[in-house]
């Protein structure tokens, strides 16, 4: 019997030969990764240095931090607790990255997601590396451990496989997949394993696409998701790369829990209503078409790629955002913003009416721009529970970047393949 | 990650309690509390909105050694920890489900919660009932009919954790100064 990709990346950050799904034991990730956050990384290095000793890590080019939440109020709050990450990152030789953008997907373009590595966060997000053919796993509250021990034990996972035929049709992207996906087999349908991706769908698909799909695994009830590297993800890893890496590939006969077959040409427009992705709550964006919204967001760890810029600019160039809605547009990295820039594409939708924020994490927590009792939001964030954006009056329905946009320019839910540019 | 508890006490071999509740599938956590709560951390704030959505006698009739039954995928959904702080506190001291969402499973076991994952609880079990929890076996017994159901037992790992009282407690008492002047007086030679 053959190994899947997942069980190779822990087979060898384990020390072992061979990994099979159900077995526990401890794995060194390549690089543990956290943002700093109040109650989360202070509260980390005070343990590391004040509980464990560990006044200098062993391996700081292992560790990674980034700057990504709280940085859009300024002021003494803020400053506080950058420094005092800042601080660390400085005695312990380890990076601290500020002002790039949202970690989840910088740590791609900072050359940390290579094919074959094995990453670790508290936050489960992570998982969106898995377009690299790398392994990112939120460990949560276990990211101590590895931070203490250079391990952290985990329960292999098996992995279901989602072979993926056909390409996206006009208006419908990587969102409308993963709502899809987790219509068909629930809210647990993939619990405790890994989604890996396959077929000429999955080829097919842009890197952008694929760390939106990979970044959602959760709502599956998966820890992680995950593409084979193929050419499109090794040029992109060989172009970023900051150390060596040798790919890994699941075998022909690896065993899966579960085999599923998904035509990308049938998939439509999907919106998920307030409170959580589960099945029941996403409908096809038919059955809600009318919802009037007063605010719409694209951003995210899971969104905010240039292609979801252009999606937008696309269908707002030389239009306008309804009046009363508010559309917060937020490339997900400093690269992205600038890429977009010169694309025109910041002007385009600067010109119909969108407030375009340099990358940050607070838009989709609602510590930037936050929902007001009775607002209806339409986003591209990873989650949709009350509060999640700002007052826990108001409510958030999900979509992909194309559907924000068409209900943004309507002022409600609007179907993005009547508006999309063909 | 601010309020990592430290728990002295040994976890008893058989939980034995009562079923305080049963919750349905998909259950999102932070419902016990409500979402305008899930930032709170003061326990007499925590224990003024525990479950008064489902039970306002909730905190009155629970004792100590209770626990809480769940459907599928328990946990589902964005789990804060101050829920489980409030049952926790409340006496709660194990969750049985059919199967338990892998963000909450994670989190919890290193808080030191017994999890304990039994197909066909939520049917087997009314509010009130006695039970027993065998939750390093994954054995649970039913006193009123005599009738055992058997679960995935947890891994060694995970009851390692559960018996430190909690992933911090065991990461303590294996990495901490302590042991690794344990260590060093043991292996001194290594220095």
């Amino acid at each position: 019997m053959g190994s899947t990709i997942t069980e190779k990346i822990l087979a060898r950050a384990g020390g072992l030969e061979i990994a099979r799904a159900g077995e526990n034991a401890p794995f060194r990730p390549d690089y543990m990764i956290a943002y700093d956050f109040p109650g989360y990384t202070d509260v980390m290095f005070k343990q590391m240095a004040d509980d464990f000793g560990i006044s200098k890590v062993d391996d700081p080019q292992r560790y990674v931090l980034f700057i990504d939440h709280m940085t859009t109020r300024g002021g003494e709050r803020e400053e506080t607790i950058h420094k005092v990450t800042r601080d660390w990152g400085r005695t312990n030789g380890v990076e601290v990255h500020e002002g790039k953008g949202i970690g989840h997907q910088v740590a791609a373009e900072l050359g940390y997601a290579l094919p074959g590595k094995f990453l670790v966060h508290f936050d489960g997000h992570i998982s969106g590396l898995g377009a690299f053919g790398a392994l990112g796993w939120g460990v949560r509250k276990d990211l101590l451990e590895a931070w203490v021990t250079g391990a952290v034990y985990l329960d292999v996972p098996a992995s279901s496989r989602f072979q993926l035929e056909g390409r996206f049709g006009p208006g419908v992207d990587n969102r409308d997949l993963i709502h899809h996906i987790i219509a068909e087999i629930g809210a647990d349908g993939c619990a405790h394993q890994v989604m890996e991706y396959a077929g000429p769908g999955a080829e097919a698909m842009t890197i952008d696409r694929r760390q939106g799909l990979c970044a959602m695994a959760m709502f599956t009830g998966a820890v992680s998701a995950i593409f084979n590297p193929d050419e499109l993800s090794l040029a992109y890893a060989n172009r970023v790369a900051r150390a060596e890496f040798e790919p890994l590939y699941s075998d022909p006969d690896a065993e899966y829990v579960a085999k599923y077959t998904i035509d990308l040409d049938a998939l439509s427009p999907q919106v998920v209503l307030p409170g959580s992705a589960k099945s029941s709550n996403t409908h096809p964006v038919e059955d809600l078409v009318g919802t009037p919204i007063q605010h719409a967001y694209i951003g995210s760890c899971a969104s905010g790629r240039i292609e979801e810029i252009r999606a937008a600019a696309g269908i707002l160039k030389g239009k306008k955002v309804a009046h009363g809605v508010r559309l917060n547009v937020v490339p997900t990295s400093e690269r992205i913003y600038q890429q977009a820039e010169d694309e025109g594409l910041l002007t385009i939708l600067a010109e119909a009416g969108a407030h375009v924020a340099k990358s940050s994490c607070d838009f989709c927590v609602g510590y930037a721009s936050p929902l007001q009792p009775g607002d209806k939001c339409i986003s591209t964030g990873v989650l949709n529970i009350s509060g999640r954006m700002g007052s826990t009056d108001a409510e958030i329905y999900m979509g992909s970047a194309y559907t924000v946009a068409a209900s943004a320019l309507a002022g409600k839910i609007a179907d993005p393949r009547e508006v999309v540019e063909l | 990650m601010s309020n990592t508890e430290r728990r002295d006490v040994a976890v008893p071999a058989v939980l034995k309690g009562r079923v305080a509740w049963i919750f349905g599938d998909d259950f999102d956590i932070d419902l016990v509390i409500g979402v305008k709560n899930i930032k709170s951390y003061d326990p007499v704030h925590l224990k003024s909105v525990c479950m008064t959505a489902y039970d306002t006698d909730f905190i009155r009739d629970v004792r100590p050694g209770d626990i809480i039954v769940g459907g599928r995928n328990f946990g589902y959904g964005h789990p804060h920890y101050p829920a489980m702080i409030a049952l926790r506190n409340a006496g709660i001291t194990a969750v049985i489900a059919e199967s338990f969402a892998p963000g909450y499973w994670r989190g919890e076991i290193y808080q030191g919660m017994p999890l304990v994952t039994v197909r066909g609880i939520a049917d087997a079990v009314s509010r009130w009932d006695d039970i027993e929890v065998d939750w390093r076996a994954a054995r649970v017994t039913l006193p009123a009919t005599g009738k055992v159901l058997e679960g995935n037992p947890l891994s060694a790992h995970a009851i390692d954790v559960i018996e430190a009282g909690g992933g911090f407690n065991l990461l303590l008492k294996e990495h901490g100064p302590q042991a690794r002047s344990r260590r060093d007086t043991s292996f001194s030679t290594n220095a």
